[in-house]
């Protein structure tokens, strides 16, 4: 292939090219002309293609799989299993262990998500004003949230345990009865401390958005004498509402899909997700029971399933509830 | 219509592609997996085991390859992997298991390999040197303890005896307990009272331990020893409400709710009583022989420590079984079985056998490596004839085919908090018991057919 033919010029209309040489001509009438449209076209799905072909792979092949799973009773081995159609999911139904763990799922989120926001904005509400060595106070703030979840559920674990954890330490020397926080009712608490531990993530995001804040706006409304409670709540948070959302539908997917409860429990094998504390015995903790430990797959799939689609259902309802809420920093000729 | 060539990719055929490349990949993937187990690498076979880490050491990888010609593919151990492995038609060739408990759910799926061929030929492994307790790893289609073999175990404790700690003792003021007649489970639990020390709400001793291998295995074994069976003759159900495993479980209730040693409601954060049992923090732990390995290495902690039978309930029967004896099966699917078997018995019954037997983790399972066990030191020739004795009431309590320990254990675990907290009887908790567990229990005969 020729420069000439391959070059952006030749396809532009009038483009002043030289005329071609006959083998020029001969070529180009054996190869189609391929046009920048077509180009770009490809170069994108090429580009694309490693996710697209992962995300097939690793998401879309298992995700149908799990489903074809739901309608059996599959537990891995045994010869005899055989299709049930919606038995699973009749279960469910009426499964109240699984109600109850949906419940405390539920709960969770909605505790955990606003807790986790409201901190991780009021660190980058702090970080960012410019104060003394704020880079240093940036990266510590942050740092809890680089420890992985298996690293910080084992540190909590050792923290709160009752007999030699550091938590009932302090407690007794300063002459309080020690609690028993690995269990029932304390264990809850602990849960949402953890939550607390990963609230750098949201700081860093938040912090981002904080930064994208037009510093004029804040200007203009000290100069209209509002005060700094006034400019976060009529300024700072709307425009980082985009940022909130992001966060919301983040933070309700991976709260409903914790697994830190397990890493809190007595024991963290297979057998031993239903020594989790009834208080955080959470839905992903009964999926994870009922596939790892009972060996029912095909009811383990159809609770998946189940969790997939009220997470679409939830998602949904946080984007039309928070429609009339969300604003948007965008340039509305932008698009023209 | 026929796309012309140059034309965009539409969307549609550009995930038709993709799908078509995924297909390819997964088909790729899976030829890299079957490549696990092909059973010829270079100049040796290769065999695959799977284990967990310190079953079989890195230096014992190279010995194999050196003393047998094969090369062994280490695995670790992960039930879901083995699953996933069993259900691709692509096992490991050997794979390790607790007898105890793994043998009848493998064998009546039909996926564990016969081995009584192999042992008949072998010039290792005989069968009159074969300790009773590798009978853990036989099964008829129904019983366990009977029938063809599927594996052996590497070493085995009787997991309902315990150790103790005399100076716990001398400090609460406690009898040491005899050591070669058994206590019973009441006197067992009320030196644990009077052995536990509490300051500010905190636990700062544990008077003892008490939760055998599993929960299943230990009120199996409990209920046996109180004359009873946990199962029902064809092993399909349980029953808790036996006047047996009613007494067993209304004795571990008590042990739990006393929270005089590590439970369910009482963690212990080490997860096991080593540790525990080492910083003094445990006046008895409900481990078998086996715990001498750690034990020994420490004088200080060995001239303390002494072994004792497993208790009985009064009037009871004296059983002492094992709960675990953990050791290897192979697969129905292995590919690679003379060389798998070739493993096997250097690994029964060669060096790493030896190395074992002499480390004092265990009890050897072939009974010519006995002389190996640990008797150099005073409080070994102590322990060792404490537990020689206790080898004269050794039995195998035989475990359903139709679901794994680890189901009942994760029910239990969730029914019983309840009531070692007070909240219900153990009546109601036995009814409990009995119908969540039975309801798992004739899925798994369904499935077993």
């Amino acid at each position: 292939m020729t420069v000439d033919q391959i070059s952006p010029v030749a396809d532009r209309p009038g483009g002043g090219r030289a005329a071609p040489s006959d083998a020029g001509r001969a070529s180009a009438a054996r190869r189609p002309r391929v046009s920048m449209t077509a180009r770009r076209h490809r170069a994108f799905y090429l580009f694309t293609s490693p996710w697209i072909i992962g995300f097939l792979l690793l998401t879309v092949a298992p995700m149908v799989y799990a489903l074809w799973l739901s309608f059996t009773t599959f537990d891995g081995i045994s010869p005899n299993w055989k299709y049930v159609g919606l038995g699973n999911y009749r279960e469910l139904l009426n499964d109240p262990v699984t109600w109850d763990a949906l419940g405390r799922a539920g709960l969770f989120a909605i505790t955990s998500v606003p807790l986790s926001i409201i901190a991780g904005l009021a660190l980058a509400v702090l970080v960012n004003r410019p104060v003394k060595a704020r880079g240093l106070f940036r990266t510590l703030l942050y740092l809890p949230a680089v420890v992985p979840p298996v690293g910080a559920g084992l540190a909590f674990k050792l923290l709160f345990d009752p007999n030699s954890g550091a938590t009932n330490g302090v407690m007794t020397f300063l002459g309080f009865e020690a609690i028993g926080w690995l269990a029932d009712p304390y264990v809850r608490y602990v849960l949402l401390m953890t939550v607390l531990w990963g609230a750098g993530n949201v700081m860093i995001i938040s912090l981002a958005g904080l930064q994208d804040v037009p510093r004029e706006l804040h200007e203009a409304a000290r100069i209209d004498g509002a005060s700094a409670w006034r400019t976060f709540r009529s300024i700072t948070v709307p425009l980082l509402s985009p940022v909130l959302l992001f966060q919301t539908v983040t933070g309700m997917i991976a709260s409903v899909q914790t697994i830190m409860p397990l890493l809190l429990a007595p024991l963290g094998d297979t057998s031993g997700v239903t020594t989790v504390p009834q208080s955080n015995y959470l839905y992903m903790m009964h999926v994870f029971a009922q596939y790892f430990a009972l060996g029912r797959y095909g009811y383990a799939s159809a609770l998946l399933w189940v969790l997939f689609v009220l997470i679409l259902i939830a998602t949904g309802l946080i984007f039309k509830f928070t429609s009339g809420v969300v604003f948007y920093n965008v340039d509305p000729e932008a698009k023209k | 219509m026929r796309p012309q060539a140059g034309a965009p990719l539409s969307r549609r055929r550009f995930l038709a592609l993709s799908g078509g490349g995924a297909v390819a990949g997964a088909a790729a993937l899976s030829g890299c997996a079957l490549q696990v187990s092909s059973g010829v690498s270079g100049s040796g076979e290769t065999v695959t085991v799977m284990v967990n880490s310190g079953d079989i050491l890195p230096e014992q990888v190279q010995q194999a390859k050196q003393a047998l010609g094969i090369k062994i593919a280490l695995v670790k151990y992960d039930i879901t992997k083995l699953i996933a492995m069993l259900t691709s038609g692509n096992p490991p060739d050997l794979v390790r298991g607790v007898g105890a408990v793994d043998l009848p759910y493998f064998a009546a799926r039909d996926v564990a390999e016969e081995l009584d061929p192999y042992f008949a030929r072998s010039g290792v492994l005989k069968l009159d040197d074969l300790d009773p307790v590798n009978d853990l790893w036989r099964f008829d289609g129904r019983t366990q303890g009977k029938g063809p073999r599927y594996g052996m175990a590497k070493d085995f404790s009787q997991d309902s005896m315990f150790w103790y700690n005399t100076a716990a003792f001398d400090k609460g003021g406690v009898d040491y307990p005899p050591e070669t007649e058994p206590v019973t489970y009441e006197e067992w639990l009320e030196s644990a009272k009077r052995l536990v020390q509490r300051k500010s709400g905190q636990t700062t001793v544990f008077g003892g331990s008490f939760n055998g291998l599993t929960r299943s295995t230990l009120l199996a074994t409990m209920t046996a020893s109180a004359g009873g069976s946990l199962f029902n003759d064809d092993f399909s159900r349980v029953d808790f409400t036996t006047p047996e495993a009613r007494k067993a479980l209304a004795w571990y209730i008590d042990y739990c709710r006393t929270k005089v040693g590590p439970s369910q409601i009482q963690p212990d954060p080490n997860g096991w009583d080593g540790p525990t049992y080492q910083a003094g923090r445990l006046g008895m732990s409900n481990s078998g022989y086996w715990l001498g390995g750690m034990i020994y290495p420490d004088k200080k902690l060995a001239a303390v420590s002494r072994l004792a039978p497993a208790p009985i309930f009064a009037g009871g029967e004296r059983i002492s079984a094992c709960q675990g004896g953990t050791g290897l099966w192979m697969p129905r699917g292995a590919k690679n079985k003379d060389a798998a078997w070739r493993v096997f018995e250097w690994f029964f019954g060669e060096e790493p056998a030896k190395a074992r037997a002499s480390g004092g983790w265990g009890i050897p399972s072939l009974k010519s490596l006995r002389p190996l066990m640990p008797a150099q030191e005073d409080y070994q020739k102590r322990v060792l004839k404490v537990q020689e004795n206790e080898l004269k009431h050794f039995s195998v309590v035989s475990f359903t085919p139709y679901t794994r320990a680890d189901a009942i254990d994760a029910l239990f675990n969730q029914i019983a908090p309840a009531a070692m907290n007070g909240q219900i009887s153990v009546d109601t908790l036995a009814g409990r018991l009995n119908s969540a567990i039975n309801e798992q229990m004739k899925r798994g005969k369904e499935q077993v057919g």
